[in-house]
């Protein structure tokens, strides 16, 4: 093993290790605020984070060594403040919002058996653009499976999910990773074009109209999901992300502001057009308006930040079960609740960390396709964590997507999986890169030498 | 359990999480600052004495196609690097020549002296006919093979 291999898997083990610690350590919390002693199932649960971890940890050194050392921990910590929160809710499960810590327990099994998959079967993330054109059939196709009758359903108003037996899946969800690799093959390929003019209006060089067309493609593909799933969380992510891919391999600004005004655009249509979004916008101007109807859920919200104050009440002392989808949607208003403003910054702290790291990745990659593919994944999970808690705290209008994580959901918690595994991978590449180049300089010193 | 020891606990609980972070701040300082120990090969390196370009004494190596015959005759100054490959960045494009990987290969010149690198390309570089495996100086007359395309050291 290499010194930076044994840094970094070192590092993960530790902090990784730490992570379980605070699990733990809040479902010992949890436990008591309602029984005078910890209950014998704790040592069941225990075993089981540790496990859990472990095998994480172990299909990461043996599959990708070099890779970063923050992520893995990072994630762990997410989803055990996740879990806790969902096991605290369950305690005052009702008809309407039932019990789902069992279900996510499962998922979170299949997420890490998902992430060890991936990790095992990507040995080279640049195989994946050769199949960019797959992907992005695959893409759109995940994304139209909701639309077919009798296989999709319909939860809450919003067309997104499959089902299949008596599960529900959320195929959108894999289909922003699959549009991601596409996306990043596909910009890698075109980036000279896209980014030198050749054709002149006013004092703006455009590229050739042949190589923007496709571009118009993504927005399209949200304006869809947007009208035909009644999903504006996933729309916007969708587009945002594609735009900041677009920039970050072009580097112009004209893209950013391009990019602004098709969503402009595309909001004012759908403003005047939907009436779930001018619901939603005048429920973020005013929540109070009609506290009791649509604003019930937002000023729940809003309450649950407040009673928790700047410590929270307390893992399992407040009631946060009073908020509408508590353990989806709204999971950071029940943090905020009982962890209070130190609880919520903590988690923001940890995305920042985590999006950061991915990002970091990104920079350090060394294959263009690597480097796009990692910024386009760190996005998804920046704008997805933005767009949700932004949301709950009133900042944005409300729309409706999974806290990464943390929240409870099946299909997200998968996606996201896999998103870690690919992040572990690019990064494990690019430090053999490196360490080949550092070698390779090194070779080239001796030989200079010998010569001189 | 009292309400009083659960504060308590609960302030413990956010210190864990605090701390955790807190770790891997330092964890992500440590990796971005540069590290003799983490990659040696890198430090040492760094460490040798680079030969420093000389501009009086200066000279520009140019490399031209031989083959195929199609762009033979296409001549590339050799200033500080060329790549070679089929992917548009590269500064000798050989797009035509399927053998020839994105980014095959690249020409350099520390100090004076020209040298060729394969950069991992699926079907390799030659040096006269040889397989290149490790950067290495090229001298007058020296062939260079990508593919099917065949490049001349003439000065």
């Amino acid at each position: 093993m290499s010194p930076l291999a044994r840094f970094r898997r070192t590092r993960e083990l530790s902090l990784g290790a730490l992570a379980v610690l605070v699990a733990a350590g809040g479902y010992v919390l949890l436990a008591l605020s309602d029984a005078p002693s910890v209950p014998p199932r704790f040592w069941g649960f225990l075993a089981a984070i540790i496990g859990l971890f472990a095998s994480a940890h172990v299909a990461v050194r043996r599959f990708a060594p070099k890779a970063d050392a923050t992520l893995l921990p990072i994630a762990a910590m997410l989803l055990g403040i996740g879990f806790i929160t969902i096991s605290r809710l369950d305690l005052d499960a009702t008809k309407a919002e039932p019990a789902v810590g069992p279900a996510q327990s499962v998922w979170i099994a299949v997420g890490i058996a998902m992430f060890v998959l991936t990790l095992f079967v990507v040995r080279n993330v640049r195989t994946l653009a050769r199949y960019r054109y797959t992907f992005l059939l695959l893409g759109v196709g995940a994304l139209m499976l909701p639309l077919i009758p009798g296989l999709g359903a319909e939860i809450n108003g919003a067309r997104l999910w499959i089902r299949l037996g008596g599960l529900t899946f959320q195929p959108g969800e894999l289909a922003k990773v699959l549009l991601v690799i596409f996306f990043a093959a596909y910009l890698v390929e075109k980036r000279e074009l896209l980014s030198s003019g050749s054709r002149r209006l006013g004092r703006l060089y455009l590229p050739d109209p042949k190589h923007l067309g496709p571009l118009l493609l993504p927005w399209g593909v949200s304006i869809l999901i947007m009208v035909q799933q009644k999903d504006l969380g996933s729309s916007l992510l969708f587009f945002a992300v594609f735009v900041a891919m677009l920039y970050i391999a072009t580097l112009r600004s004209a893209y950013l502001l391009a990019g602004g005004a098709l969503f402009v655009g595309a909001v004012a249509i759908a403003y005047q057009a939907f009436g779930h979004v001018q619901q939603r916008v005048s429920v973020w101007i005013n929540p109070w308006a009609d506290a009791r109807g649509d604003g019930y859920q937002l000023t729940q919200s809003l309450f649950a930040f407040g009673s928790g104050g700047f410590a929270g009440r307390g893992i399992g002392l407040g009631n946060p079960d009073i908020i509408p989808v508590h353990s989806t949607d709204f999971i950071f208003a029940a943090i905020g609740e009982e962890l209070g403003l130190l609880g919520t910054v903590a988690v923001l702290g940890c995305f920042l960390l985590l999006v950061g790291s991915a990002y970091r990745i990104a920079i350090q990659a060394t294959r263009p396709f690597s480097q796009l593919f990692a910024a386009g994944l760190a996005t998804i999970l920046g704008i997805q964590a933005f767009v949700i808690v932004g949301g709950v705290t009133r900042v944005i209008p409300l729309t409706g997507v999974t806290l990464p994580f943390v929240s409870y959901g099946g299909s997200s918690l998968i996606a996201n999986f896999i998103i870690l595994a690919l992040l572990l991978r690019i990064s494990h590449e690019s430090a053999v890169d490196a360490e080949a180049e550092a070698e390779g300089l090194a070779r080239l010193a001796e030989i200079e030498s010998a010569h001189a | 359990m009292p309400e009083g020891v659960l504060t308590v606990l609960k302030f413990c609980f956010l210190a864990l999480v605090y701390l955790f972070l807190w770790r891997i701040v330092r964890t992500v300082a440590a990796e971005l600052r540069p590290s003799k120990t983490l990659v040696p090969v890198a430090a040492m390196a760094a460490d040798a004495p680079a030969p420093a370009p000389d501009s009086r004494r200066g000279r520009r190596w140019e490399m031209v196609i031989v083959a195929p015959p199609a762009r033979a005759g296409e001549t590339f100054s050799l200033g500080e690097e060329l790549t070679v490959g089929r992917a548009p960045g590269c500064a000798v494009v050989l797009a035509d020549d399927t053998f020839v990987s994105q980014v095959h290969a690249r020409l350099f010149a520390r100090g004076n002296d020209p040298y060729v690198e394969d950069l991992g390309s699926t079907n390799g570089t030659t040096l006269n006919g040889d397989p290149l495996l490790e950067p290495t100086r090229l001298r007058r007359g020296d062939r260079v093979q990508f593919g099917e395309t065949v490049m001349e050291l003439v000065r």
